[in-house]
């Protein structure tokens, strides 16, 4: 599995059957980008869960007006609070959404591997060992 | 007669740094030609606690492969400036380099060698010596020319890391013809503001990916280090919080090298390499200094990028 951005989504949608949660999750614990894309989806998610919902102002859908209540308050104080509560989404959006995502350590092991093995000093001496924990007892 | 007393001469007035040098640079350059199969033992004292690894190795022309017999779905391939990562069958990551720039000024030298044994077989360690301090030793096998061990030292003469193969098997290994790998392809020549020296170690080349990824090799003839620009952060993994010289980072200790991530108002940026720990201080205080980038930058960042290379330093 090289990149698993539409399986986290569907995931997080709770799309996935067991066998698919199990291989995403599988992934999930070997690449550092995807987990990332995980925890900041979920972040957004929330975010946007927990702005208060706000109700249509008369007018703007022609149709449903016969099925809304007049309010008392006036048209420019409903724009204003739908342009508002846009922005507050985008702004929120943009903060904790990367335009581009996160570099994992072992991309920068990639570059760095490249390059020291053209070093003269390259061999096992420079070898570039992935983080494989603690396994020498 | 003249000719052979201006080379006498010439030999005479060879400062021995230089002599010694050529012989180093000898010794890993038989060493990269060397064809072997060898299980090596990476055993690292970190001022984050010990970093431990063993690591089959093969070599066969120059290109170096590891799997690892504990983590068998893991492999690696590195060699002629490309690195690749194979997790259960399939590419983590992978990237490949050209063009690499001049070769550092020789600053270690080693000594004439002591003949020693090891795994059994005839072999010479040498000590590698810079600015008077022992910086490692090297073991090479006498008949294949390979490096057997290394130990590499900090300032205070305690050990750092040592990278010792537990068994050995020279000849050409059975299966090193990996599949070539789809790959990242950097550019190199590329003209960037990140400081030419750094303590004791020289900016080698600069390369930049098409997402306006940077990063720069630097190297002392013998430890090395990339530093990387990126738009992007940096997600340093299982990292650690550190304070170096009053800056703040987050640190990351593997077997045989360290990184370090941090932030700065133009982007994210790292440092990977293999220095010992009593060198980092001081090429980490020539590199930008980390920076809150501030709520409007990260939105501006966020919405727009960072409309191409990040910003100059």
């Amino acid at each position: 599995m090289s990149h698993a951005g539409e399986l986290i989504s569907a995931y997080l949608d709770g799309e996935l059957a067991k066998a698919e949660i199990d291989q995403l999750q599988t992934h999930l614990s070997t690449c550092g980008k995807c987990a990332a894309e995980l925890q900041e989806m979920q972040v957004v998610r929330s975010a946007v869960r927990s702005l208060p919902l706000l109700e249509l102002p008369a007018g703007l859908i022609p149709e449903a007006d016969a099925e809304v209540v007049p309010l008392r308050r006036n048209k420019g104080f409903w724009v204003g609070a739908a342009a508002a509560a846009v922005a507050v989404v985008i702004a929120i959006a943009a903060i904790v959404t990367p335009s581009t995502p996160s570099v994992a350590l072992e991309e920068l092991n990639s570059r760095y591997g490249a390059r020291a093995s053209l070093d003269p000093a390259f061999g096992p001496a420079k070898m570039v060992v992935p983080d494989l924990g603690d396994i020498l007892e | 007669m003249r000719r052979a007393i201006a080379l006498a001469v010439a030999l005479v007035l060879l400062p021995a740094s230089a002599a010694f040098a050529a012989e180093l640079d000898e010794l890993l350059d038989e060493s990269r030609e060397a064809s072997y199969t060898a299980e090596q033992a990476i055993t690292c004292s970190t001022p984050d606690g010990a970093r431990n690894a063993v690591i089959e190795l093969s070599q066969a022309s120059g290109e170096l492969h590891v799997g690892a017999p504990v983590a068998p779905d893991v492999e690696v391939a590195s060699g002629f400036g490309g690195w690749t990562l194979v997790r259960e069958g399939a590419v983590v990551s992978s990237a490949n380099v050209e063009g690499a720039g001049e070769e550092p000024e020789p600053r270690y030298t080693v000594d004439e060698g002591t003949a020693i044994e090891y795994l059994g077989r005839a072999a010479t360690m040498y000590r590698m010596t810079g600015d008077g301090v022992v910086r490692a030793e090297l073991v090479f096998d006498v008949e294949a020319g390979a490096l057997l061990r290394v130990v590499t030292f900090n300032a205070d003469g305690s050990v750092f890391c040592e990278r010792r193969f537990v068994t050995f098997d020279p000849g050409t290994p059975p299966d090193v013809d990996a599949e070539p790998a789809p790959s990242v392809p950097a550019e190199g020549g590329v003209e960037s503001n990140l400081p030419e020296t750094l303590g004791n170690f020289e900016r080698l080349d600069v390369y930049e990916d098409e997402e306006g990824f940077i990063f720069a090799y630097y190297s002392d003839g013998f430890f090395s280090f990339a530093v990387f620009q990126t738009p992007a952060t940096v997600a340093a993994g299982s990292g650690s919080p550190v304070t170096i010289g009053e800056r703040a980072y987050v640190r990351s200790f593997g077997a045989g090298n360290v990184t370090y991530a941090w932030e700065t108002r133009s982007g994210g940026m790292a440092l990977v390499g293999d220095l010992p720990p009593d060198m980092h201080e001081d090429v980490l205080s020539g590199l930008p200094a980390p920076e809150d980038p501030g709520l409007f930058r990260k939105l501006w960042r966020n919405l727009f990028g960072q409309s191409g290379s990040p910003r100059p330093l």
